[in-house]
């Protein structure tokens, strides 16, 4: 038990630290955009979802209608229906109290520590999951905190170059799991569609770009099965 | 405000909750779930190679692009030693180098 509070503490770390920048930055710019500091914290404890969250303020600021923002927000989170596809064979046995708290804190940054095939399996991976996706929930709002109460005094972090740290820690946990012709080509499908799509600013990009991979890795692992 | 909040909390719990619901009765058979199965690398890759690859809104696939070389790097550590830690810091040493 305690080993897996540790790694899952330990595995979470770096994402929880690369992360402070956004985290300060969500909650200074709410503040700076007329919430209060109640309302500012709110956001990152029941929507919890950075993208979505530093969109959101803008749109809100800007006095947008209810009904767009909503839909601005459906459109970052999209991602998640996927992440939540990709665990539903692995979570849907276990009791609610699991798979609430685990629906809540399924960020990317969780999602990337998912991929095990064992992932969720046993008391131990899901105390694992449990606590890498908590920390995040905790880090994430103790940055949020920190950028309410002294947002205005710090100078802006996010162009410190720490989007490398996410980068960084990414390529960390992908690159182990190419072991096949399939997921490269999948990953390089992936890679090139998503900078078209960046490029083009296309809203569903990275949903889109995901799903073109999968599908590249579908088909060349279905051939390589039928040979 | 407060209202706001919630509705959009309700929007990002909906998309991660949905398919973890008992109540949506289907299962993800054999084919659905080999597809699926390439779903974590390829949205990884999704969110880290426009960090790595786009400066300012725009492709920078040069020697001078700091995040390039110090990606290169994090691909050469990771498929070496295939630990979170080494590849992480090895590659973020080599980008404050450049940076």
């Amino acid at each position: 038990m305690k080993v897996a509070v540790c790694k899952g503490f330990w595995d979470m770390l770096p994402l929880n630290l690369a992360v402070l920048p956004w985290g300060i930055l969500c909650g200074s710019l709410a503040v700076q955009n007329g919430f209060t500091p109640l309302e500012a914290q709110l956001m990152s404890l029941l929507v919890f979802a950075g993208s979505a969250q530093l969109v959101a303020i803008e749109l809100i600021a800007k006095d947008t209608t209810l009904i767009t923002l909503l839909a601005t927000t459906f459109i970052i989170s999209a991602r998640h229906l996927l992440y939540g596809l990709a665990i539903r064979n692995k979570m849907i046995d276990k009791p609610l109290k699991w798979r609430g708290p685990i629906a809540f804190f399924l960020t990317d940054e969780l999602f990337a520590f998912s991929h095990h095939h064992r992932a969720y399996q046993g008391k131990l991976r899901l105390v694992y999951a449990l606590i890498a996706g908590g920390s995040f929930y905790v880090a994430w709002n103790l940055w949020t905190l920190i950028g309410i109460v002294a947002g205005q005094f710090l100078p802006d972090l996010t162009n410190l170059g720490l989007d490398f740290a996410i980068a960084a820690i990414f390529i960390a946990l992908v690159v182990p799991s190419i072991n096949a012709l399939p997921v490269l080509c999948a990953c390089l499908t992936s890679a090139v569609t998503i900078l078209v799509f960046k490029l083009i600013h296309f809203e569903f990009g990275l949903i889109a770009s995901a799903l073109l991979g999968m599908s590249v890795g579908y088909v060349l692992q279905s051939k390589k099965e039928r040979v | 405000m407060i209202t706001t909040i919630l509705a959009m909390a309700c929007v990002t719990f909906a998309t991660r909750y949905l398919f973890l619901a008992k109540q949506l009765p289907f299962t993800i058979g054999p084919k659905l779930q080999r597809f699926l199965s390439f779903s974590a690398p390829c949205v990884l890759t999704a969110i880290w190679v426009p960090i790595v690859f786009i400066q300012d809104k725009q492709l920078a696939i040069t020697p001078s692009n700091p995040y390039l070389v110090a990606a290169t790097v994090a691909v050469i550590l990771a498929f070496r030693f295939k630990n979170l830690y080494v590849t992480t810091f090895g590659s973020l040493a080599v980008f404050y180098l450049l940076y």
